[in-house]
């Protein structure tokens, strides 16, 4: 399998065909493919990985809690529904956000059968911990590492196809407008793999590379830095239409290490984010837009810089904190704080905003599904931080992976291949491999930087609307450097040029969507200085961006009627608890 | 043409390689035995937990952890007591992987080894195998010396929730060892009978804070807490703040009005999450006499607890107007 | 356009002693979610090819025999 002569360019195309097609192996995937297979024993379920799935995706090293479990005796489906609509400024389709709600708890269940481990008391009960009380609830996972070894092994059990290290590059479809496949590439030999697929499910994770984190490494993105935005890309060439795109995902990271501060782990000992005087300043009950925009005003003003504090904890809490912050979800935290001989006993965190990303999981940006995880192409489903669903998560990743592949199995069942065009293939073998024929030019990592330098530069909120055609017309520049320049010497950096055209769509969808929403909304995500008010007459309600005619189009989609209607006061109640003290 | 698909090895091209007289290349061919997912792995690994490398044994018993039933437990309970001792902790890990009740029969006889690592490492795994059968096994194993063995047995005793073991959980709340009660503690939280209450209530005056603090944690929870809603009152003045903050939490819950007044004067503590809590627990009790403490945070420093002061009075101002019963 | 090579010092480091790569193990060549590890042409053993580290940690962690090691990548350490 490993040849000596690693990532050399060959040429190659195979072609396999399935009843349902995962791609991506990280989160949603695995659940997706597992459930299809057990919806339909006779299936046949393929899942393509661009890395190799016992170790890819944003829990590549297990996850540290659930903040989002909707466990019975502790929260109810219908208050956090209600809560998701409220943190997400009333843009919700609120009946796939219900249905997760309903159906998390028995993926809980299922994921503790799997031996993922959920922090438990001393009677063997899911150890819930309430962070305040209209807040969400989270249950920590101290062995959380042991995640995706979990989930390989149900794989294997169920003796699954898996093909590692084949990257989507396209979506087929046939003349009806349905579903009919993918094309796929190695990453190592840069052959090509045409999968023809009944039903095809979208698990690729979130734009993670889209910004430039601060400290220029490319790589040290908090996303897992593989998530370049290859699904929302391939989504939108295949016609599918991706909701709210400028509703960006931006987080609260440790500075520099750009990685997570898990408060809300830390939270439920004790541990918050203070300012500079060691005091809490976040207002907001959600994380949300809302939260941000407080973090980066604090960060603005005299009151910064913004930190996580642990140091008036007892040193055995701050210990118990340690063992799960080391070892879990981004375990060389402990690393970074050694090398900077940072102790949470005595020092705060330093923290920092992120660059700017989509991701579903912590915002709304997706491609959108409706509470079946079907997009808007007939047999394509979308679940995991790409999808829709809003401030998925996790959980949400999973639940969400297990609806589509339940909902896309019985799809397969009533469906035969759909036929597409042979000369489609041809024409994606030609776009993937022109790097490799030229001799000279510009490399996919600098084609890369310059992107996402510009999305940095351009496109960071607050968003500023001539800012934003200027960064278009730069980006206008990179893309006809990309498509007549980008030159690559072997099968791994066409892997790195692939990713950078996805980086850039996504880059010129932001801009797009941004540009189209004219108002203020979200709190920091989409902070226009030059609309700076909400103006839910004219805005209340989802954009849709797609590519009709081969232009990138957006248009407005009302939000569907409530199913957990949310009073008035009930909406207040969180502006109203924002009022600032007097003193 | 690559391998498009993983392959899902053929058991007999692997033998070769797991004879292989290197032991490195032995080690290469067990982590594929571990990923292969098929129970036929089994009995191959455990063979090679004869092999005279402690690093190729290391590498089955890590290999084990993607294994469950009784075929690999037998081999973990093997593994457990390898002489090396990488080796025993990677099977102890991988045995706290096992999920099937059946796993349980060959870990049995491990409770009562002789060494205390082992002890704990059984019952560590049996803990989530909740078999009624190993509560025989894991009461004897309170009067255990090693502190972490005593642990364990709390934790499999208190899985099973039964009971009949409530008077040896009782007896654990006064082990020599905090932890042992700590743990004893919490496990008595599922009886809501008179004795297991009185055991946490007198655990509220343990010398330790952190069984103080898990004491006044599962007060909250349980249909004893009422009764002990002096002793929790008492706790208000404990000089750990932490406890503090449980026994407030608790009171809250349980909505003891006499608990008002001192709740109110941690509103007044320099930890902010101690005034945090001690604002929500007054809205969750709803004394009008509490206002004015209340309405005295307002303008406090810290956002969480202006947050629920606000939402305290507001709750005291609904309960005001909602008639007698 | 010719090309500059521009050195980077690779946070990802492997003790060749320990390394059983030329036994067959691929272990953290296949986890790497970036694909950065390759094995060298000269000594058989795996080493990082690429400086594009997410340093998240599953080579060190899956390596059977403890010969990898994650440091910060220089730039934000």
């Amino acid at each position: 399998m490993t040849s000596p002569s690693f990532d050399t360019i060959v040429d190659g195309l195979s072609e396999v065909d399935c009843d349902v097609l995962v791609i991506g192996g990280g989160t949603a995937g695995p659940m997706a493919a597992l459930k299809a297979k057990q919806k339909n024993p006779k299936a046949k379920v393929i899942l393509l990985e661009k890395a190799n799935v016992k170790r890819s995706g944003a829990i590549s090293m297990g996850m540290d809690g659930l903040n989002n479990a909707v466990i019975p005796g502790y929260a109810t489906p219908e208050q956090y529904t209600k809560e998701i609509t409220i943190a997400n400024d009333g843009i919700v389709d609120q009946k796939a956000v219900l249905k997760y709600a309903r159906n998390c708890y028995g993926i809980i269940e299922e994921l503790d059968s799997f031996g993922i481990r959920f922090q438990k008391n001393e009677n063997g009960d899911f150890d819930v911990k309430k962070v305040h009380h209209i807040g969400t609830y989270v249950l920590p996972m101290p062995n959380g590492e042991t995640v995706k070894k979990a989930l390989y092994r149900q794989l294997r059990r169920a003796q699954m196809l898996i093909s590692n290290r084949y990257m989507a590059t396209r979506l087929l479809t046939g003349a009806s407008g349905r579903i009919a496949g993918a094309i796929a590439v190695n990453t190592r030999t840069a052959e090509f793999l045409v999968i023809k697929a009944k039903a095809v499910i979208l698990c690729m994770g979130a734009a993670g590379r889209l910004g430039l984190p601060t400290s220029g490494y490319m790589f040290g993105t908090y996303e897992n830095a593989a998530n370049s935005g290859d699904g929302y890309a391939m989504a939108y060439h295949a016609g599918a239409k991706l909701a709210n795109l400028e509703c960006f995902q931006i987080n609260p990271l440790i500075k520099d290490y750009n990685g997570p501060a898990c408060a809300y782990v830390a939270g439920p000992f004790g541990a918050y984010t203070a300012n500079n005087e060691g005091k809490r300043f976040i207002e907001c009950d959600y994380w949300s837009g809302q939260m941000m925009l407080e973090f980066f005003n604090e960060l603005q003003s005299g009151k910064g810089p913004v930190f996580l504090k642990l140091n008036h904890l007892h040193s055995d809490t701050v210990g118990e904190i340690e063992t799960i912050l080391h070892t879990v979800e981004r375990p060389t935290r402990g690393l970074f704080h050694e090398g900077r001989k940072t102790d949470y006993r005595k020092d705060m965190v330093e923290m920092h905003i992120s660059e700017i990303g989509f991701c579903s999981g912590h915002s709304a940006s997706g491609v959108y599904v409706d509470d079946f995880a079907r997009t808007t192409i007939p047999g394509l489903y979308a679940a995991g931080d790409m999808a829709s669903v809003p401030h998925n998560y996790m959980l949400g990743a999973f639940t969400n992976g297990a609806v589509a592949g339940e909902d896309a199995a019985e799809f397969a069942l009533n469906h035969d291949f759909e036929a597409f065009d042979a000369a489609d293939v041809k024409l994606e073998q030609a776009r993937v491999l022109a790097p490799t024929k030229r001799e000279d030019g510009i490399p996919p990592n600098q084609i890369e930087f310059k992107t996402r330098r510009l999305v940095n530069d351009y496109f960071q909120p607050p968003k500023v609307t001539r800012k934003f055609e200027l960064g278009q017309a730069r980006l206008a520049e990179v893309r006809e450097d990309m498509e007549n320049t980008m030159v690559v010497k072997n099968a791994h950096e066409l892997m790195r040029s692939l990713e950078a055209t996805s980086i850039l769509d996504c880059a010129e969808m932001a801009a797009h969507a941004s540009l189209y929403r004219t108002e203020s909304r979200w709190g920091l995500y989409h902070l226009r200085t030059d609309y700076p008010e909400k103006d839910n007459e004219n805005w209340f309600c989802h954009t849709l961006l797609s590519k009709q005619d081969g232009r990138m189009t957006s248009e407005k989609k009302a939000v569907e009627d409530y199913v957990v209607p949310v009073a008035d006061e009930e909406k207040d109640l969180y502006a109203k608890q924002r009022i600032r003290a007097s003193a | 043409m690559s391998d498009v698909f993983e392959s899902y090895t053929d058991l007999d091209d692997l033998k070769e390689q797991l004879a292989s007289p290197d032991p490195g290349e032995r080690r290469v061919a067990i982590i594929e035995l571990g990923d292969l997912g098929d129970p036929a792995a089994v009995p191959l690994l455990a063979a090679l937990l004869d092999d005279h490398s402690a690093e190729v044994r290391l590498q089955v018993a890590r290999a084990l952890e993607n294994y469950d039933g009784f075929a690999a437990a037998e081999a973990l309970a093997k593994a457990l007591v390898d002489p090396d001792a990488e080796v025993a902790a990677a099977a102890a890990w991988s045995a706290a992987e096992l999920k099937d009740p059946a796993s349980a029969e060959p870990l049995f006889p491990l409770v009562t080894h002789a060494d205390a690592f082992v002890r704990a490492a059984a019952l560590r795994a049996l803990k989530e195998l909740r078999r009624r059968d190993s509560l025989s096994l894991a009461l004897p194993a309170l009067q255990d010396a090693e502190p972490e063995v005593r642990v364990q047995a709390v934790g499999v005793i208190g899985f099973l929730k039964l009971e009949e073991s409530v008077p040896a959980l009782r007896a654990a709340t006064g082990d020599a060892n905090a932890d042992v009660r700590r743990a004893a503690v919490s496990a008595l939280a599922f009886s809501h009978t008179a004795p297991a209450g009185e055991t946490i209530r007198s655990a509220l005056k343990d010398s330790d804070w952190a069984v103080r603090e898990i004491a006044a944690d599962t007060l909250g929870k349980s249909a004893s807490g009422a009764q002990a809603s002096a002793d929790l009152i008492a706790l208000l003045a404990d000089e750990f703040w932490q406890v503090r903050l449980k026994a407030t939490r608790s009171l809250g819950k349980l909505k003891v009005v006499a608990a008002a007044t001192p709740i109110a004067a941690g509103l007044k503590h320099e930890q902010a999450n101690l005034r945090k809590e001690s604002a929500f627990a007054l809205g969750e009790i709803a004394d009008v006499n509490s206002i004015p403490a209340l309405e005295a945070v307002l303008d406090d420093s810290d956002p969480e607890v202006r947050k629920n002061a606000r939402w305290a009075l507001t709750q005291i101002a609904q309960a005001a107007s909602r008639p007698a019963e | 356009m010719p090309f500059a090579q521009s050195p980077s010092a690779v946070p990802v480091i492997v003790d060749d002693a320990k390394c059983i790569a030329e036994k067959g193990c691929r272990v953290c060549i296949d986890v790497c979610p970036l694909d950065v590890l390759r094995l060298s042409d000269l000594t058989g053993k795996a080493y990082m090819a690429y400086d594009e580290c997410w340093y998240c940690m599953p080579c060190e962690a899956d390596c059977p025999t403890g010969a990898v090691k994650v440091n910060i990548p220089y730039l934000l350490k």
